[in-house]
């Protein structure tokens, strides 16, 4: 915030710890940002190679597969090799790799389409669905835990909490052929399947998306709910800080929200983070059930089909989602707790 | 001190009568404070001590409203003649922070780890004082030069993990002035820190209350900090008070087998080395379940039938001096309402055996004797 305040408890610190990292010009924030950065590097290796080990595991030979049913040996042999699939794992691991950094991630072997093409169709669709649920779901929780923890035990906590916990015991799947049910079948006001580009009309795209992204969201609403009630809770019965700021003559809410949220924050900057993996994981089944063409859709065909190309890209950019919805929650954290951005000492 | 003086001139700026909480959970009613009396005058310094659980924190937070909704409190409150039991969360609103603030125990707790010390300071100057930001900084400056806080202006920007405990501790007695409160309770507020930094912070106290003239109640379990620094002392037992003086007065001429075996249990310079520290044996009754008479009487050497048949009222010694015993450890032993009196002579010796004969006990355990004989 304050660059004195700033300067006098770091610059002591990165003298005397003189590392490759420490020595780094710029704020302690900066530091940690690049340093989680470059440590996000290895640990993506780790999972394309994961990944790749995987498919090779994968049972079925995807040679046999492109060929038919029908193909002789022969025949098969000539696609492997069309395929690249003769060569041996670890040199197969590297060329992917090396293309994967130029930009190029191999050829489907199902349409035959290059597989960039075929994620810039689908990426899209899936990172709304995840963006929307993913905003709508902490915007949800907020005022539902705030307004439950105003009075803990009242008629309003009590019935925010068993609502809740009821919608939470409902996997995302079954909300969403209630959904359906509902609003599509019933009141016939949104559309049950299908995805409309927002080239296409920004009106229609959002009445499309606000299903699947509804089943998305309300469970992991309630889930973020629950956890910030307790916590807040928690707090308003036996922080220090609390008493203070009701001695100082503070009301209910700017307690809550000034100083009970405020330190509730990391705990649920930490839940959201893990969540987001969760999130990402769900759009596989909820794009099946609305039949939304996105990545999870297109992941599940490549399983299906053995489209080796397409699963590993599929995989791997699913878990780099991951990796940096996490990399972004460690900064975020650090941006909110000042103990982190100055260093405790 | 001149106590006398400024108790005739100074009205009580705060009156307290009778005042009970009880919590009730789960159909079970726990009596945390049953009936406390006492006045306060500006620029004087109350001390409320007693044991862990006897009700002294819980006294002062319902002063101002501050306890869980589970609390029942009733009696009454008067802070310059304005009742402040019964009053809306709203009204107590403005008498938090303005008119009584409070210290807590442990600065490390106390001070929101996410906020920079002066926005907390700024807070409190603006909840009960709107002003511009600018103008509040300014304000809470000064309230940082007046507790003695090096280099303000650049602590102001700083997060309570960056201060020491001692840093911390004015800094919450900042956030407490802010509004220029009448009373000042500090709860246990030099509990936690170290010795130096224990008296740097009471002579802190004691220098802002003689500058602004506000009324402190201290709350301690530290005797000897009571007697250094406040000008009344009270001692609470089971949500009672069982004795209450002027401090010369409680010091000189202890009256209370209780107080007296708080006495007891500081450590002396003069004790040898490594031996035993003196306790108070037994515990502290059940809340929720008060033995009729005296509370302190199962572990009160002292005690006779009258004191477990029948509690003693806290009665007036002199005008300095009152306390609620039928067994005093000096001067006059109060009558006991037409019970006869026996004495457990097997509880004579009990846990503070120091002095336990005086004449006026030997005169107690003769009287006692021949009215047994009588029967």
């Amino acid at each position: 915030m304050t660059s004195t305040a700033d300067a006098q408890v770091t610059s002591p610190r990165s003298k005397k710890h003189g590392s490759f990292l420490g020595r780094t010009a710029g704020s302690p924030l900066l530091r940690l940002i690049i340093r989680r950065v470059l440590l996000a590097v290895p640990l993506l290796l780790a999972v394309s190679l994961l990944v790749f080990i995987l498919l090779e595991a994968m049972p079925g030979d995807p040679a046999r597969n492109q060929a038919g049913m029908d193909a002789t040996e022969d025949q098969v042999e000539a696609v492997r090799r069309s395929m690249g699939l003769d060569r041996p794992a670890p040199e197969r691991y590297i060329t992917w790799l090396f293309g994967f950094l130029r930009g190029d991630l191999g050829v489907s072997s199902v349409s035959g389409r290059p597989v960039a093409e075929l994620l810039a169709e689908r990426l899209p669709v899936t990172l709304e669905l995840v963006g929307l649920a993913f905003v709508l779901s902490v915007v949800l929780a907020l005022p539902v835990a705030l307004l439950a923890a105003r009075k803990p035990g009242g008629i309003v906590d009590r019935l925010i909490m068993v609502f809740s916990m009821t919608l939470l015991a409902i996997p995302n799947f079954v909300m969403a052929l209630l959904l359906v049910l509902v609003f599509a079948v019933t009141l016939q006001m949104l559309p049950a399947i299908g995805y409309v580009p927002v080239q296409v009309s920004l009106v229609d795209n959002l009445r499309s998306v606000t299903l699947p992204v509804l089943a998305l969201a309300i469970p992991m609403a309630c889930f973020y709910a629950r956890f910030l009630r307790g916590d807040l809770g928690e707090q308003l019965l036996g922080a220090g800080y609390i008493d203070t700021a009701r001695a100082k003559g503070a009301g209910i809410w700017r307690i809550l929200w000034l100083h009970a949220f405020r330190n509730s924050s990391f705990g649920l900057l930490t839940l959201v983070g893990l969540n987001i993996g969760a999130l990402v994981g769900g759009t596989v089944i909820i794009e099946q059930i609305f039949a939304m063409p996105g990545m999870g859709m297109l992941m599940l065909q490549g399983v299906i089909s053995l489209d080796l190309a397409i699963v590993q890209s599929c995989v791997f950019i699913f878990a780099a989602v991951a990796i940096f919805a996490n990399l972004f929650v460690d900064i975020m954290y650090a941006v909110l707790d000042p103990r982190i951005r100055y260093g405790s000492h | 001190m001149g106590q006398n003086q400024s108790r005739l001139e100074n009205a009580p700026i705060l009156t307290v009568e009778n005042l009970r909480v009880v919590f009730s959970k789960h159909g079970r009613e726990v009596q945390a404070v049953n009936g406390l009396n006492y006045q306060l005058s500006s620029g004087r310094t109350l001390a409320i001590i007693g044991e862990s659980g006897s009700g002294k924190s819980v006294g002062v937070r319902s002063l101002m409203g501050l306890l869980p909704p589970s609390a029942k409190v009733t009696g009454s409150v008067r802070l310059n003649g304005r009742e402040l039991v019964g009053l809306s969360e709203k009204a107590l609103m403005s008498v938090r922070g303005k008119e009584i603030a409070m210290i807590f125990q442990d600065p490390a707790a106390s001070l929101n780890p996410t906020m920079n010390v002066g926005s907390q300071i700024m807070e409190a100057i603006r909840l009960h004082n709107p002003m511009k930001k600018r103008e509040a900084e300014v304000k809470a400056i000064e309230l940082l030069k007046l507790v003695r806080l090096p280099s303000p202006e650049t602590r102001i920007r700083q997060y309570p993990h960056q201060l020491s405990g001692g840093m911390r501790q004015r800094i919450v007695i900042a956030i407490a002035l802010a509004s220029d409160p009448k009373v000042l309770i500090a709860d246990e507020a030099t509990t936690a820190l170290d010795v130096t930094t224990q008296a740097q912070i009471m002579e802190l106290l004691v220098d802002i209350q003689e500058r602004l003239g506000t009324a402190v109640i201290m709350i301690s379990h530290d005797i000897g900090l009571a007697a250094n620094y406040a000008h009344d002392v009270m001692v609470m037992y089971a949500g009672k008070v069982v004795e209450h003086a002027n401090t010369k007065s409680l010091f000189s001429n202890v009256q209370m087998p209780y107080t007296k075996a708080l006495l007891g249990a500081v450590p002396q310079l003069t004790t040898i080395p490594h031996s035993r520290l003196t306790v108070i044996g037994g515990h502290p009754p059940d809340l929720s379940n008060l033995p009729t008479g005296c509370p302190f009487a199962p572990r009160c050497p002292r005690a006779t039938n009258v004191c477990t048949a029948e509690e003693p009222p806290l009665e007036r010694q002199n005008d300095q001096h009152s306390y609620a015993c039928w067994h005093p450890v000096g001067g006059q032993p109060l009558e006991a309402a037409g019970t006869a009196d026996v004495l457990k002579v097997d509880a004579q010796d009990g846990a503070c055996s120091e002095s336990s004969t005086s004449t006026q006990e030997r005169a107690v355990f003769a009287s006692s004797l021949d009215e047994r004989a009588k029967r």
